[in-house]
Parts: structure tokens; sequence; C-alpha cells
């Protein structure tokens, strides 16, 4: 027995161990540029909130609905455009550009639902879209409502 | 395990690229060039079959032969779904076979071996850019923003003719690797987990054929990228305290534009530059390829299981003077 825990802590000894190669890994790698990509997806995403409070604000000044209607309408803009652009295929050069400041407002929503469809259309509708539109966005609606619950029990709370 | 062959050669090949992206290194010198991902048909994986279909068919009608006694091939999808297809279009036997990017040289090993006095045999593999996206990735127009060491999956096909006949490209050896396993689990960074393999597979080689490196003019890798062949190369030093000068890797220098990408990937990648790029030059005589595949599924990637991953050494000696 203890010769054959010899002979394979031997063996191990020959053989690079993973937490060298780790270390190669890194050395070669190194980090991509966090700040630069956060930057870019902080001043894109805040365009994106400054365009909604204007589309708003042009929703409840022109056409004279209430506040509350005026989100529901903006939000259907993005959705809508997201997708149209998704389709279009521009929305993932734009992306390539705009970093995260285009998925996490609901235009991200939007491409991940009509590029899984788009991607399994070919199945047929019901095990290819059916099945799969919600692939990705599954976990944001699951997670969504879930912390929707918990925060708002919190809220209530306080 | 290493084999040596007294007699076997690669007569012709084939290639076919689909797609200009990056501007790649080969446009110019390529068989056939179409930039279509869908030549004609309605879904992006019968585009691929059309791909294998055309190359071998084309391989057999310039080649005029008329008993091809074994097709083996392989590509990327789900159960190595177009190989087979493509294969049910001709009537010849067939073997399909998978290791991911390493497909080429594990088809030209088994080939080498199968092949005797009578036989042809044509070693098909290809790859398809959006294919691998949908099935390895995200869903193709979803953008997922992407890191240095992503590879961008070549598309293309390539079918190569062996057999006895003599040819200016000759297989005088080759070894077979073992499956290597580190505890890299990041698949967008596949040339890291096929580093250790490639390594492994050249000191193998070496050690088998009692060879240098330097005794091969070139050593080309099949995908390992820009940042995976530098792992590469310091794995190597480290196992051996040698050092592997005349590497070149094929996914490196796949693509001509700047992009994103940290190189080229896909069963189609090495072939592609070896005849396309490589042999054009003439200026290499023996060359080792090492095609490297990381043997990852979907399924294991989301258990978080370590890539596996496995390489194949082929060794070739060129005679230009030879037709």
């Amino acid at each position: 027995m203890l010769f054959l825990y010899k002979t394979l802590k031997k063996e191990n000894n020959n053989n690079m161990n993973n937490i060298e190669y780790d270390e190669i890994i890194k050395e070669n790698i190194g980090k991509d540029n966090i700040f630069k990509n956060v930057f870019i997806a902080f001043f894109t995403g805040g365009l994106m909130g400054l365009f909604a409070q204007l589309l708003t604000d042009f929703f409840v000044n022109y056409y004279k609905i209430n506040i509350n209607d005026a989100y529901f309408y903006t939000f259907c803009f993005f959705i809508i455009v997201g997708s149209i652009l998704t389709g279009a295929g521009v929305f993932d050069k734009v992306l390539s550009i705009c970093k995260c400041g285009l998925i996490v407002p609901s235009t991200g929503f939007a491409n991940t639902m009509t590029s899984s469809a788009m991607d399994n259309k070919s199945e047929g509708f019901v095990k290819g879209i059916g099945a799969n539109i919600f692939k990705l966005t599954g976990s944001i609606i699951l997670y969504g409502v879930v912390f929707g619950i918990i925060f708002g029990f919190i809220r209530s709370i306080i | 395990m290493t084999n040596y062959y007294s007699d076997v050669y690669i007569n012709d090949y084939y290639s076919l690229l689909s797609s200009s992206k990056f501007n790649p290194i080969i446009l110019d010198n390529v068989d056939e060039f179409i930039n279509d991902y869908y030549m004609g048909e309605k879904t992006i994986e019968e585009a691929e079959v059309r791909y294998q279909e055309l190359t071998i068919k084309k391989l057999i009608q310039k080649n005029k032969k008329k008993n091809i006694s074994l097709l083996i091939s392989g590509d990327l999808q789900n159960q190595i779904l177009s190989s087979t297809l493509s294969a049910s279009i001709f009537k010849i036997p067939y073997l399909g076979i998978y290791s991911a990017c390493a497909t080429f040289c594990e088809g030209l090993i088994l080939a080498s071996n199968l092949t005797n006095k009578k036989s042809n045999i044509i070693v098909t593999t290809s790859s398809h850019n959006l294919v691998s996206e949908k099935q390895f990735r995200f869903p193709v127009e979803y953008g997922a923003l992407r890191k240095r060491v992503n590879t961008c999956t070549a598309s293309g096909s390539v079918s190569a003719l062996i057999s006895c006949k003599k040819s200016k490209i000759k297989i005088e050896s080759s070894t077979i690797g073992f499956v290597t396993k580190t505890n890299h689990k990041d698949t967008n960074d596949m040339g890291s987990a096929m580093a250790p393999s490639c390594a492994e597979v050249i000191k193998l080689h070496l050690k088998n054929t009692k060879r240098d490196p330097s005794y091969y003019d070139l050593i080309l890798t099949g995908d390992l990228g820009i940042y995976g062949t530098e792992i590469m190369k310091k794995y190597y030093n480290k196992i051996t305290n040698q050092e592997l000068k005349n590497v070149i890797d094929s996914g490196s220098i796949f693509y001509q534009e700047e992009n994103i990408y940290a190189g080229a990937s896909g069963p189609a990648c090495l072939p592609l530059i070896l005849f396309n790029y490589i042999l054009k030059q003439k200026n290499y005589k023996k060359i080792l390829i090492v095609a490297t595949g990381s043997l990852h599924s979907v399924l294991s990637s989301n258990l978080k299981l370590p890539i596996p991953s496995v390489s194949h050494a082929v060794s070739l000696e060129v005679d230009n003077e030879i037709n």
C-alpha cells in the first residue's frame, strides 16, 4: 500500500501540477481591462436612460397620456426596437461597441428572446421556438419574480 | 503510440472556404471559395452537409477514382450529424469519428493504418461558424460579449485522398496522444485547455522516435490561438527543459484582419492552413502536424467539470519534385 502511494506521489511530482499550470495561464493571459468596459457600459446605459426619460416626457406632453401609461409605452418601444434590430442582424454589432449598456435595459431582454427564437426557428414552432425562446431569459424571469417577492416583503416591513 | 509507415501518401486534397470574415490568409489559394453560410439550404446544419458533399464530390471527380474503399469523416455537430448525412449521399463504407478539432489528424492516422495496396481512403472534416456558435456558445444574433481568449470558428471543409500511390506528401509516422485534464474550466479559453495535451503529444512523439525538435522544419499546431501557443511553449519547456522554436499555430495566423478574437478554431482550421498556406510555400520538408481538440460538451461545462483535451501528431515529409 505504502509502495503504491509512493509511486503515485512520484508520478505526480514528475508531471506538472495544476497550480503551476494555472500560474502559467495567468502569466500569459492576464486580465481584461474591466474599467474601460464598465465605463463604456455606464455611459451608454446612462444615455439609454436619458433617452427613455425624454421619450416618456414626449408621450406625456405631446399625447397627453398619464405618466404610468407613458412608462408602459416607453417599455414597449424599447422591446420592439430591440427585437427589430436583432432580427435585422444589427444589434450584436451595436452591442460590441456599447457593451453592457444595452444588455441591462429591456433591449437586452428583447435581444435575448428574439435571438433564441431565431436560432431554433428551423426546429419548428413547438419544439423549436416554443421550447427554446425562454432558454436564456427563463432565469431572468424566474429570479426577477423571486427577488421581486423578497424585496416587496422587505419594503412592506420597513 | 507511434506508428511508422513506409508507403502511405496524401495523393490529393480539395478544400472549401465558406466565409471571408476577417480576411483569411488562405483566401486566394483555396480550391473553392463560396461566401455563403447557407448554400441554398434552409438551415445551417444542412449547409454544413453541403460543404462536405462538395469537397468529397470534387475530390472524386478530380482524381477520376471510382473505387473509394473508405470514407472517414467528422465534424463538430451533435452526434456528428453532418458527416453521417453527407456520407449517406455516397455509397462508400463509412467511419465517423469525433475528437473535436483533432478530427483531421485522427482521420489521417486511421486512414494510414487501414490503407493497403489497393485501397483509396478519403478523410473529410468540416466546421461551420454559426453551427458551433449555436451549439457551444450563445445564439448567433445574441451578440454576447467576447473575451480576448475566445476563438472564432473557421467555416469550410477539407477532403484528402490517402493511398499507397506515390505522391509529394508522404505520411511518415504518427503518434496517438492521450487525454489530459487540468483544473481549467473556462470554455471561452480553449487554448489553455488544449496546450498541455499538445505539449505532451509532441514530447511523446519525439521521445518515441528519438528525435529532437529541430529535426522538423516546422511544427504546425491546430487551433491553440495566440495565448494558447505561448502557454504550450512554456509548458513544453517545463516538462522537457527544451525550447520549441519552429512552431506555427494555424489558428493564430488564420485571420489577417485585426479582430477581437485570439485566432481561428475548428476541425477545418488546421487542414485549410496546411494545404493552402504551408504547403504552397514549398520551403518546408519535414512537418509535424499536431491537431488539438478540446473534448468538452455543453453539459460538461454546465456541470463545471474540467475540460479534457486530446491531441494527435502526424509527421509529413514533403518532396516538391514529385508531381
